[in-house]
């Protein structure tokens, strides 16, 4: 009985392990996405230093790879907020409808080392007082430091995003000053994105 | 540099001119003699011959280096690093530990009023001191909360023979410092009296002239130290003894673009009242009765003298306690007991608060033989606001022979939430974050509730904040042969429960609300050597070394939050482990060499101090949040300290010098370092 369970088992395993081998030789003929560096996305805000922020939103959308007017966005920008087109209104001022199905899921890792989309149950969407992008903890994407007051974005966060059609993308945030200074200090100017993405035009489950 | 004088000698110290010191010097120095303190044991005990790492730094040291504050002659010493720490304001270092886990006393009893937890130690003049007496690591078996990293015993003259001596001292030094003494010590049969008053100035320095603001404001401040002391009989004595400190500074901010200009006045006022009681051969009391106030005033007006800004702090410690040794041959019991009544009311605070503690501790000095030495005690604390502390601590010392012995101890050491971490409530106002205190904080979370966004989740307040705590254990070596000495001590310090901002909710504006709460365990190890070698009795050299490892447990453990750091190009790259640097603002070596050398025919004694830093990390500036290898660093640096001290007759001392002699500067990094500071003195004993 035992040996039969085992046998069985190891069939079971050897049809798994060919069946993926099969998959990972199909995948092998899509073309592997491209990673491309977005630089200097402005995400003006109005208010700050104490009153609430205001302004409009950047949005950006990763198959056009350009700032968008459009409802098709994925992720838009004002100061260090971001939101995702999916979801709800998290309840700030001056923040667009949500019209998307975008999501994000946040991973760690250098960036050319994350190849596969994250399980679905780890997508979040912008809610009521929900930010998917977290503002602090462990995944926001930026620390700020009390003594320099400069924000720098934490290496090794990589935000997968599940763009506003049902497509993915990954991208991780460099710098939140102009021109994307190596050392940025306090005549930098802050509010300019540059980040690096790659996005999956294909339907599959990898980058 | 530690000179080695019997009781006897620094008697004499006090009382003769220094013409007859240079010969006496010249007497003794030609063997490195005993000394004893008092701060390790709250009894007399020889230096050496303590189980625990201890070092003193006597009056005559002081006055060849020329320096005239405590925090200028502590950063002198191995192993005592003065440097802002994150707070920004000035403090020491020890073992690793930051400045708010440093008790400091004058004559025993505590100095208050700490800035973020920091001691301005500038506020102490070393007019008057006698000697200071170190002692490293946990010691809240004898002194309770702070004494987490260590004990700083802050000791004045005192008057010792009948008659009437004393000094004038005058300093001038770049910055348009001036530092102005006297000090008198009277004393006729069974009254004794001493008076020692200082005035000090500067203009204080600006490394960047740009900006309008300068490193340090100018100001003037003033001490005045009567002491009064009566023997009502050999065995009854009676020490009255008041200090009064004041000082003015210039208060400058830069607010946006606004230019604020005002005044930032202190004042502090210590009162001890002692009596010692020798009831006979066997047994020794003390009543001693504490009273401290410290108190800051601060305003801000515009240009157009409109008040912009004022601040207050007054805090307030009352402290009655009574200790006994009972002598049992050559054994000793020291016991204590005594109550803590503290109170503040400052800015940011919604009411007065109030500390009630008392305490009770036990020491047992114990000699089997003469190898060994056992110090056990304990201390107990009652709070009335966070949870009791019993702080044990045993200490063995074993003489191996009369030139050699090992020393060992472990001991607990706490800190106890100040007052800040507990009842702060402060919105900054350009920025629009809020700091609030551990016990006000969910009563001033529900007001703000219609500026909250969201709390974060899984916070809450229902334990009450614990102490800060340290297991402390050191293992080291006594070696002193006719002209050479050498001490090293290794130490250990386990911390838990490290006190920590945290994010509590987020505010509609962005901003977030932060409370206090016990975060980390934290390590620091390392190892302390000091040597000195005498190589005639006109020249005397002395080396000290430290090294220093202190590291965060949490991210030991949890290397993979912190593994990728940004390079120069910004992209993502994985590190190690090992490359994890540790704390900021650690410097893994520190050294000093002292050279004194003594040139006896023209009187002249040349006393020159080069210091050691090696590089260390001020923040994270690669986007792990931790120091690594790769981040950016302060480099590494030397200063310099030079003086020479002429007698020029029997009663006449005339010295000059220059601190930081080699002009080092990095005013981007290290702003408390001011550059080359020329100093001129003249002292007139009598």
């Amino acid at each position: 009985m035992r040996t039969n369970f085992l046998k069985l088992s190891l069939l079971a395993l050897v049809i798994f392990t060919t069946s993926c081998s099969n998959d990972d030789k199909k995948e092998e003929l899509v073309p592997a996405v491209i990673t491309q560096k977005f630089t200097n996305l402005p995400a003006p805000a109005t208010g700050g230093q104490g009153q609430p922020e205001g302004g409009a939103f950047t949005k950006f959308s990763f198959s056009e790879n350009k700032i968008v007017t459009s409802d098709n966005w994925d992720v838009a920008f004002r100061g260090t907020v971001i939101i995702v087109n999916g979801g709800a209104k998290i309840g700030i001022v001056d923040e667009p409808n949500r019209t998307g199905n975008a999501a994000v899921s946040i991973v760690s890792g250098a960036f050319s080392t994350i190849k596969s989309i994250p399980l679905a149950s780890t997508f979040k969407q912008d809610a009521a007082a929900i930010y998917a992008f977290p503002k602090s903890g462990d995944n926001a994407w930026y620390d700020y430091n009390s003594n320099t007051h400069l924000i720098s974005s934490k290496a090794g966060k990589i935000f997968v995003i599940k763009t506003h059609d049902g497509k993915y993308a990954k991208f991780e945030i460099l710098s939140y000053y102009k021109d994307a200074p190596a050392a940025p200090d306090l005549t930098s100017t802050g509010r300019y994105y540059t980040f690096n993405f790659a996005y999956q035009p294909n339907s599959t489950t990898t980058f | 540099m530690k000179f080695k004088n019997t009781l006897y000698i620094t008697l004499l110290f006090c009382q003769f001119s220094f013409a007859q010191q240079v010969q006496k010097d010249s007497l003794v120095v030609k063997e490195l003699l005993e000394v004893k303190v008092v701060t390790a044991t709250r009894t007399e005990r020889v230096l050496s011959s303590l189980p625990l790492p201890i070092s003193i730094i006597t009056a005559k040291e002081i006055e060849k280096t020329g320096v005239t504050r405590l925090n200028e002659i502590l950063s002198e010493q191995t192993g005592i690093i003065l440097i802002p720490d994150e707070s920004g304001f000035e403090g020491i270092q020890i073992q690793g530990l930051d400045a708010a886990y440093t008790l400091v006393l004058i004559d025993g009893v505590p100095i208050v009023g700490r800035n973020a937890g920091v001691l301005d130690l500038s506020r102490i003049s070393v007019g008057n001191i006698d000697r200071i007496e170190i002692v490293k690591g946990a010691s809240s078996a004898l002194y309770g909360s702070e004494a987490m990293g260590g004990v700083i015993n802050v000791i004045t003259k005192k008057p010792k023979k009948d008659m009437l001596s004393g000094n004038f001292s005058y300093r001038y030094a770049t910055f348009n410092t001036n530092d102005l003494n006297a000090n008198l010590l009277w004393k006729k049969n069974r009254f004794s009296a001493n008076v020692f008053a200082n005035f000090y100035s500067s203009d204080g320095f600006d490394l960047d002239k740009a900006t309008p603001l300068k490193n340090v404001e100018k100001f003037y401040n003033y001490t005045i130290n009567p002491k009064l002391y009566y023997d009502f009989s050999k065995k009854v004595k009676l020490i009255i003894s008041n200090r009064f400190y004041n000082q003015n500074m210039n208060n400058v901010a830069l607010i946006e673009t606004e230019y604020y200009k005002g005044d930032a006045e202190e004042k502090e006022w210590n009162s001890q009242v002692k009596v010692e009681h020798k009831l006979n051969s066997k047994l020794y009391f003390e009543y001693e009765l504490y009273a401290t106030n410290y108190k800051n005033n601060s305003f801000l007006e515009d240009e157009s003298k409109v008040l912009y800004d004022q601040t207050f702090y007054n805090q307030w410690l009352f402290r009655p306690e009574i200790r006994t040794t009972f002598s049992i041959n050559k054994n000793k019991l020291t016991a204590g007991i005594g109550m803590n009544q503290e109170t503040l009311d400052r800015t940011y605070f919604n009411a007065i608060v109030k500390f009630n503690s008392q305490y009770v501790f036990v020491q047992y000095d114990y000699n089997p033989n003469q190898k060994w030495n056992i110090l056990a005690g304990f201390r107990y604390d009652n709070h009335s606001e966070y949870a009791s502390q019993l702080s044990p601590k045993l200490a063995l010392n074993y003489k191996i022979n009369t030139n050699f012995s090992l020393k060992t101890s472990v001991g607990y050491g706490y800190k106890a939430p100040d007052f800040r971490q507990l009842y702060f409530d402060f919105t900054n106002p350009s920025v629009g974050y809020t700091v609030l205190g551990y016990n006000v904080a969910e009563a001033r979370l529900n007001e703000m509730q219609d500026q909250i966004l969201k709390k974060e989740s899984g916070i809450n307040f229902d334990e009450p904040l614990q102490a800060e705590s340290a297991v402390n254990c050191n293992f080291g070596t006594f070696y002193k042969k006719e002209k050479f000495k050498l001490e090293v001590n290794t130490f250990y310090n386990s911390i838990h429960n490290l006190i920590d901002t945290k994010a509590v909710a987020q505010k509609n504006n962005g901003q977030s609300i932060f409370s206090y709460f016990n975060t980390n365990a934290v390590f620091t190890y390392g190892l302390e050597l000091n040597s000195n070698y005498n190589f005639t009795k006109d020249v005397m050299v002395s080396f000290g070394y430290q090294y220093l490892t202190a590291k965060d447990k949490s991210i030991s453990e949890h290397f993979q939050d912190y593994q990728y750091i940004r390079n120069n190009e910004l992209q993502t790259i994985k590190i190690d482990k090992s490359d994890y640097f540790g704390f900021y603002n650690r410097s893994k070596h520190t050294a000093n060499l002292k050279l004194l050398y003594t040139i006896s025919t023209i009187k002249t004694d040349i006393n020159l101090r080069i210091f050691y830093r090696s590089k260390y990390g001020m923040f994270d500036s690669n986007g792990n949040q931790i120091l690594d290898k790769y981040d950016t660093f302060v480099d590494d640096y030397f200063i310099t300290n030079l003086s020479a001290s002429k007698y020029i007759s029997d009663t006449l001392l005339f010295q000059i010098g220059a601190n930081n002699l080699l002009d080092y500067k990095e005013p981007n990094q290290i702003p408390n370092l001011s550059g080359r500071q020329l100093f001129a003195r003249i002292q007139f004993n009598f």
